[in-house]
């Protein structure tokens, strides 16, 4: 369990680092401002990233595209109890939901796709090493 | 591997000599054989009407894969399924030389059985054998596996 908070901590630095310096390039690039809330809630989502990436030893005997979908749905549900609780504090406009989970889908689609090329590139590479072996045994 | 066979009928002192240039799984499976500890299977047909009580020896080799269902474990080969009375960790430790590797909680799988291995759309692996079964390699066990192959690799 230990471990786990361990690694779960050092995903969530890493996922805000790289979240947060990103932003920075872009804003410096394109001359766009943030705000302290908008940190705070860059900074939300990474946990909410990590924690709901962390729990796929749950999902171990549904398929990995089922287990990206409920994983998707979930921090959708999280998002979604966040933005209810940022929405007391200040106003959100419907179109800020939007953007938001534009902002959390578009990143989400492309690692699932890159996941999904990996998978299929490694079966075909054990695959390979499966042949090597049988034809050097004999 | 060079073989050199010499029949001496005076010999009273039969021995074997061996070099190797490493310890991999087919000198182990010869040292077996000479040590008279070749690995065989025994089992009993799965199917009642088949059985007549005696256990049938098997070779590893000719084994697809193991499963372990309902408290009891089954090797399927290309002429039939038979029950064995060992345990999955058992036949793990067993027939590591021979090719065999967990891939998930109740499988075990010869690597030298499988005519391809391939995901499905879902994402999940499966082994495919010549028989036209297929096993799934499970995720929590994917390290293993890698782990597994890529020792076998460097040994065979």
């Amino acid at each position: 369990m230990k471990k786990y908070f361990k690694n779960l901590a050092l995903m969530i630095f890493v996922s805000y680092t790289v979240v947060s310096v990103s932003s920075a390039v872009i804003n410096i690039i394109l001359g766009g401002q943030t705000n302290n809330l908008n940190e705070l809630m860059m900074f939300v989502i990474c946990i909410i990233a990590s924690v709901v990436l962390s729990l796929h030893g749950l999902f171990d005997s549904v398929s990995p595209l089922a287990m990206m979908v409920i994983q998707y749905l979930l921090a959708c549900v999280l998002i979604a109890v966040m933005l209810f609780i940022v929405s007391c504090i200040d106003t959100i406009t419907i179109q800020g939901w939007l953007d938001l989970y534009r902002s959390f889908t578009i990143p989400y689609v492309i690692l699932a796709g890159v996941y999904y090329y990996s998978v299929f590139a490694d079966t075909k590479k054990k695959d390979s090493i499966i042949k090597d072996l049988q034809k050097r045994a004999g | 591997m060079k073989l050199n066979l010499f029949e001496d009928k005076n010999n009273t002192n039969e021995h074997v000599d061996l070099y190797f240039s490493n310890m991999r799984p087919q000198i182990k499976q010869i040292i077996d054989i000479v040590q008279s500890e070749r690995i065989s299977l025994s089992g009993r047909p799965a199917d009642d009407d088949l059985d007549d009580g005696e256990e049938i020896l098997i070779d590893p080799k000719e084994v697809y894969y193991l499963d372990y269902v309902d408290r009891k474990l089954f090797m399927y080969t290309g002429t039939g399924v038979y029950r064995i009375m060992k345990t999955l960790a058992e036949c793990e430790e067993l027939l590591w030389n021979y090719g065999f590797v967990r891939v998930s909680k109740s499988n075990l799988i010869n690597i030298f059985r499988i005519k391809q291995l391939k995901p499905d759309l879902n994402m999940k692996v499966y082994a495919y054998f010549d028989n036209g079964e297929r096993i799934c390699v499970n995720r929590s066990y994917k390290k293993e596996f890698d782990q597994y192959l890529q020792k076998m690799r460097r040994m065979v």
